[in-house]
């Protein structure tokens, strides 16, 4: 009997954003102690129904039916007060806090006023217990990783008794490993009645996880299929509206220019990274594998003059240079996707034109006037071209979904014409569709004699992309793969440390 | 009708109309409330508000206030904060005139060259002391402008003994140009009004100005989109210093004489100008023009209370109130507005595909 009847029921949900219908009449039964896959393509509306659900949002018209009963949540509280977790996309933590701190904020112990830190130790101690996640709880949330973050969030959300979480592209930021981590968790989920509705652009992980997929398109339901029924091919076919040829299509040809236009030696920064080797030649695609923490992005930032403590050689068309500062870089032609959007990606108060032109404004100007027509022109192209969606290039970036503020850090450095770029995570939380078309310029600037360097978590698209990839491990370099050795175990194997 | 509208819309942004509307509605309110005298010249009964003189002055006290919030203005969107504009106003205003009466008798040409070289250059080089302190030491700029207010107006006390000292008259000559001898000066508020415009041309036109949003809105991600983020720091504090001395320039000359305590308090009517012009305290938002019509709305709520015979002693009171209320009121509007604009927006590009 209990199985039967769906624990959530949305009923004809519409929620109106200034400009953009962001649900319509969205109708959709999840039933208990499954794990519901919600996909769809950047702006669909998937968040934005994570967040109704989880009282962020109050839906325009329609109701949500909890066990039956008509809810109606005002607050984030009051979802989570009726057992409605919610795991972010965008992680949200007091940054400066401890983990104790942050996992006990809601109800934090306290004795005549006095926060008693013994009990709120135990108390977050248990909480991460229940993940079987071993934290020292007195660190501060800021020195944690983007996984050991999120597993906090959901030790946070389970221990809150939560029945039902969202997990709003959870594995978007994690590494393989930690990703695993994940998905072993939210397989437990259901043994102990707990009922998962899963948000991810990565089809192969739904499959894996999730029981039913509900398939977006701009705000509406496309179609829910059970996941034993359908392929990803049509699922792909199903959220763009039209067929995909492949779903990663592997590169053709590439076998990389002979001009060098980066070597790298020996390398290394105090307790990040240390003698890393390495060069990219004019026309290569080089990926750069490793789990998270193993020293990918810090060699990214120091190849980009973030790094002040980095020593060892660079060299860039053969001449020998120091570079200091991200300004110096873009002076030789290198260019930078960072991985975190939000804090080193986009201007939040400035629109999608201002955020694409922002590195190239100046190259484009003439005696420091901004050019007005050729940066619409610039910006409108890529903004086309990424498939962003937002009611026009002058939407505030803040509005977009985070997908699409994700394309605007992409399309800005796609923009900027570099002769090197260095993309850390350029794909994360990308639909498919618009990873297509991101892929194909890629593609496209190594093929007019560009080099790229590739980090990803994501491995297919490191090894169908790259012409060789390097792993890291532990700061370290450990081993580089010719594009006909690099398959998904091989790499694994370098990455974990394990003779291959 | 349907011209003026455009015409409107195109010189104010909806903000900025929403200013010009309320300035308005003050304007006739007073006008209306202000009662008459007759004068004794001519015997015309003359309006207490809407008469030469009080418009004048209104006006003139007003172009100080917004010279200075233009610097301000673009202080305040890189996300900063500048208490000295006060102290660099009067430190700038002492430096000139004590040079200017130690150097003896000047042709006027000359009087006026080195007055303002050396009004402009004290408030550069203040500006450039600020920025340069609050990126090279990381200190925030609340920190060390309020320190350097303190310092600035300390070096024009010392230096000027607390004395007021007269500025020559060739100076004034050219601050207090009469207009076709009608008794009406124009040269502050035309200087206003220059400085405005070239203020909006900067930021809305330059890269620099651009830049200067960028910063505000989220520095780390400006340092990773190459940007020389502590250079144009440096430069909002060297402008907002400049546009300080501009203002002791015009405003010395105008009165005839500069004293260490000029333009106490300055500051405070200086960020309150360009925080009810829309310029968001947390970096990323302001405008110029909108900061030249918040420095105008505040002036004319002061004058207001002046002309209105209102008790003096509720001034501040009444000052605090309207600021607090002009920024409420604003935040809403702009809430509205962006609402407006992208539902037109959405709906023009639905028809365009449907098209
Ligand atoms: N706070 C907001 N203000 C204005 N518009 C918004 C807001 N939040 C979302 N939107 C708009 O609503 C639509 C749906 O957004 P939502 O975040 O739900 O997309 P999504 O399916 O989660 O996409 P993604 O895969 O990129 O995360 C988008 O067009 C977005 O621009
Ligand atoms: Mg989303």
């Amino acid at each position: 009997m209990e199985n039967i009847h769906p624990i959530i029921r949305f009923e004809g949900i519409g929620k109106r954003f200034p400009g953009v219908q962001a649900l319509r009449g969205v109708n959709l039964e999840i039933r208990r102690g499954t794990c519901h896959a919600l996909i769809g393509e950047n702006g669909a509306g998937k968040s934005t129904l994570g967040k109704i659900l989880a009282g962020l949002y109050q839906p325009d018209e329609g109701r949500l039916i909890l066990d039956g009963r008509a809810v109606g949540f005002r607050s984030p509280r009051d979802a989570f007060l009726a057992g409605i977790g919610i795991v972010h996309q965008e992680l949200a933590f007091c940054e400066n806090l401890s983990v104790a701190e942050n996992l006990c904020l809601g109800s934090l112990p306290a004795k005549r006023g006095f926060i008693c830190r013994r009990s709120m130790k135990a108390m977050a101690e248990q909480t991460l217990a229940v993940i079987d996640a071993s934290l020292n709880v007195e660190t501060v949330m800021a020195e944690l990783s983007m996984g050991q973050q999120q597993l906090v969030q959901i030790a946070g959300a389970l221990a809150g008794g939560a029945r039902i979480i969202v997990f709003d592209e959870p594995t978007s930021s994690l590494s393989q490993v930690e990703a695993r981590r994940l998905f072993k968790l939210v397989k437990s989920l259901p043994a102990r009645g707990i009922t998962s509705i899963y948000i991810s652009h990565r089809l192969e992980e739904i499959f894996e996880l999730c029981d039913n997929i509900t398939v977006l398109r701009d705000g509406c339901v496309v179609a829910t299929k059970q996941a034993s029924a359908v392929s990803e091919k049509e699922l792909a076919a199903m959220m763009i509206g039209r067929s995909l040829d492949a779903y990663y299509p592997r590169r053709t040809t590439g076998s990389g220019g002979k001009t060098e236009l980066l070597r790298v030696k020996n390398l290394s920064s105090p307790g990040k990274f240390s003698s890393i080797s390495f060069s990219v030649n004019a026309g290569e695609i080089v990926g750069l594998a490793g789990l998270v923490g193993s020293g990918r992005t810090e060699v990214a930032l120091a190849l980009f003059g973030l790094d002040q403590q980095a020593s060892g050689d660079v060299l860039i068309n053969a001449d020998k240079t120091l570079i200091t500062s991200p300004g110096e870089a873009m002076r030789h032609r290198i260019g930078l996707v960072p991985e975190d959007r939000k804090r080193c990606g986009l201007i939040l108060s400035m629109n999608a034109r201002e955020n694409i032109s922002l590195a190239i404004l100046e190259k484009t100007a003439t005696f420091g006037w901004v050019r007005r027509k050729k940066e619409n022109e610039l910006a409108q192209t890529y903004f086309d071209r990424l498939r962003v969606c937002a009611p026009h290039v002058n939407a505030l970036a803040a509005s977009l979904s985070g997908g699409n503020q994700q394309k605007l850090v992409v399309a800005r450095w796609l923009a900027a014409d570099c002769r090197l770029l260095i993309m850390d995570e350029p794909t994360r939380g990308v639909d498919v569709g618009a990873k297509a078309e991101i892929h194909g310029i890629i593609d496209h600037m190594a093929r007019s004699e560009s080099g790229i360097l590739l980090i990803s978590s994501e491995l297919p698209e490191v090894i169908n992309l790259s012409d060789r990839v390097l792993v890291m491990r532990n700061g370290r370099l450990a081993g580089e793969l010719p594009r006909k050795q690099a398959s998904q175990g091989a790499i694994l194997k370098l990455m974990a440390g394990v003779a291959a | 009708m349907h011209t003026l509208n455009h015409l409107f819309r195109k010189l104010f942004n909806s903000q900025q109309s929403g200013l010009v509307i309320v300035i308005l509605i003050i304007g006739v309110v007073l006008s209306f409330f202000a009662g008459f005298h007759v004068d004794h010249l001519t015997g015309q009964k003359i309006n207490n508000f809407i008469n030469a003189y009080t418009l004048m002055q209104t006006g003139t006290d007003a172009s100080f206030f917004a010279i200075m919030a233009i610097g301000m203005t673009l202080v305040v969107i890189s996300g900063g904060i500048d208490l000295s504009v006060g102290s660099i106003y009067a430190l700038s205003g002492i430096a000139m005139a004590m040079f200017l009466r130690s150097a003896g008798a000047l042709s006027p040409v000359a009087t006026v060259t080195i007055g303002l070289s050396i009004s402009l250059g004290v408030g550069l080089l203040c500006g450039l002391i600020n920025g340069v302190m609050i990126t090279g030491l990381k200190v925030h700029p609340f920190i060390i402008t309020l320190g350097t207010m303190w310092v600035f107006r300390g070096i024009a006390f010392v230096a000027s003994k607390a004395e007021s000292i007269l500025v020559p008259d060739a100076l004034t000559s050219v601050a207090k140009a009469d207009f076709l001898g009608l008794a009406i000066y124009p040269v502050p508020m035309l200087i206003m009004l220059a400085v405005t415009a070239l203020g909006a041309l900067y930021l809305a036109g330059t890269v620099m100005g651009r830049h200067i949003y960028a910063v505000g809105g989220n520095a780390e991600a400006s340092r990773y989109a190459g940007l020389r983020v502590n250079r144009i720091l440096v430069g909002v504090y060297v402008v907002s210093g400049l546009t300080a001395g501009i203002a002791a320039f015009v405003g010395s000359s105008y009165y005839g004489s500069a004293s260490c305590a000029d333009a106490t308090g300055y500051e405070l009517y200086v960020i309150a100008a360009a925080v009810v012009g829309g310029a968001s305290l947390s970096g990323g938002r302001g405008s110029a023009p909108s900061a030249m019509l918040g420095a105008i709305l505040i002036v004319l709520i002061r004058q207001s209370i002046r002309t209105l015979h209102l008790d003096q002693n509720y001034e501040w009171i009444i000052i605090g109130c309207a600021i607090i209320v002009a920024v409420v009121f604003d935040r809403l509007n702009a809430r509205l507005t962006a609402k407006r604009l992208l539902t037109e927006s959405a709906r023009a590009r639905s028809e365009e595909r449907e098209a």
